[in-house]
């Protein structure tokens, strides 16, 4: 059923590569490029971690609208360990910060900004 | 259902952006109201000419029609639309014309034709203990299964709904007996219980919970309550041998508990704590979970959680 909606050709590939993850990759793929709104928006393939991502900017509007964005999909049933965090910083070659995208049975999305190493909180 | 409408709102909103030059907002305001005078004058020509209409035939053929106050014939709030420039323009120069009603129908067609066919790019997605209570309860929904297009029966549905919660990892070993400490027994019984209390249950992701209840839904007002759902053995030995990981079958910490409750008391939640029995295996034949009837044997109850601070609460 995943398979006859617009968005699905963009995902298809990475989708295939990894079905136990390719729910969360496609709910999250249509918030951000859809809802959100974000340009650019690319799949991407962490191999090492075994799942998809993305990767994109935000809307023109958007405060750090230039920076060149990645959200990681997981799913709320799945844990998350320390190492699975460390393996995907590793993998998308260490960006300052990623989001996490926990996406839950009923679509609902949260998202969560992770940094690497402390970062003094914005006023 | 909401969410529906918001896409084609938005999107329909940046076709109209994107035609015409930005509006202030004064303008926008007082669009909205000229198209809500519209609406109510169309609104009450329609209910004029219905009321007309009952008159005629009850003239004519002596049946008595009641005239309607909304249906197929009276535009409402969510069928009515706004007439376009071009379309106004036709109407006046064919005003008078016994075909009035046709032209406008094709004027308005044409006025379409040029914007682009919006793409449904939503989806309703319900999750499994809301499904199961639509087919089971309203017998509203049909449950096909994927591989052969075909509906589920009930019984299917029931069985079918549990074993996605025992599937093993690898495809080839067989799947395991029903168990009394399924995910989905647990979660059901907590949604059926509110649900049928007549409070509206939603996902609680967004403040660390399992259910939020709202008193008729997230667009009306905020919820009132976070449920945390706590599963309770009646029979320890169950849980040594469980071959379930419930989320919260043990004890937990108290800075848990205190997070959880932190978090829902910023935003003016009341912290409930759900706590489901799951009847001891040994009472129970094993028949029992091929039905919903082996709910009578499982229990809810509630506990609300408040922080209690001596210095500031003296009554």
């Amino acid at each position: 059923m995943l398979e006859i909606h617009p968005s699905y050709p963009a995902l298809a590939s990475v989708a295939e590569k990894y079905p136990t993850h390719r729910g969360s990759l496609f709910q999250t793929y249509n918030d951000i490029l859809l809802a959100q709104q974000w340009r650019d928006v690319q799949v991407i393939d962490l191999g090492q971690c075994k799942r998809g991502a993305l990767q994109g900017k935000k809307p023109r509007t958007a405060a750090d609208a230039d920076l060149l964005l990645h959200i990681v999909p997981c799913s709320l049933a799945e844990s998350i360990s320390l190492a699975w965090i460390q393996d995907v910083f590793a993998a998308l070659v260490n960006p300052p910060s990623i989001y996490l995208a926990v996406v839950s049975d009923d679509s609902s999305i949260v998202y969560y900004k992770l940094s690497s190493g402390i970062v003094k909180p914005s006023i | 259902m909401e969410k529906r409408l918001f896409w084609e709102r938005e999107s329909v909103q940046k076709q109209v952006d994107s035609g015409a030059k930005k509006m202030t907002s004064e303008e926008i305001r007082e669009k909205r109201r000229a198209d809500r005078k519209q609406f109510k004058l169309d609104r009450a020509a329609a209910i004029a000419k219905v009321a007309a209409e009952a008159e005629t035939i009850f003239e004519t053929e002596g049946r008595v029609v009641v005239p309607a106050l909304f249906g197929p014939e009276i535009p409402s709030g969510a069928t009515w639309k706004p007439k376009t420039a071009e379309s106004e323009l036709a109407l006046e120069q064919e005003s008078g014309s016994p075909e009035n009603a046709k032209s406008k129908g094709e004027d308005e067609g044409e006025g379409e034709e040029e914007e682009e066919p919006l793409e449904d790019m939503e989806h309703l997605q319900l999750t499994l203990p809301e499904a199961f209570f639509l087919a089971w309860n309203f017998d509203c929904l049909t449950i096909l299964d994927p591989e052969t297009d075909e509906p589920l029966s009930l019984p299917e549905i029931w069985i079918t709904f549990q074993q996605i919660y025992l599937a093993p990892p690898i495809p080839t070993l067989p799947t395991p007996e029903l168990q009394l400490d399924n995910p989905f027994l647990i979660h059901y019984a907590v949604y059926h219980h509110y649900r049928s209390l007549g409070w509206v249950v939603k996902n609680g992701l967004k403040f660390c919970v399992d259910y939020l209840l709202y008193k008729r839904g997230p667009v009306f007002t905020h919820a009132e309550f976070a449920i945390v759902v706590c599963p309770v053995y009646e029979d320890p030995q169950d849980q040594e041998v469980s071959i379930t990981n419930l989320q919260n079958a043990s004890p937990f910490t108290w800075s848990w508990l205190s997070t959880i409750n932190r978090a829902n008391s910023q935003v003016m939640k009341t912290l409930i704590l759900t706590y489901v029995t799951i009847p001891a295996r040994s009472r129970l034949s094993r028949e029992m979970l091929n039905t919903p009837a082996c709910f009578a044997h499982y229990s809810v109850r509630e506990v609300i959680v408040r922080r209690f601070i001596p210095a500031r609460m003296r009554d």
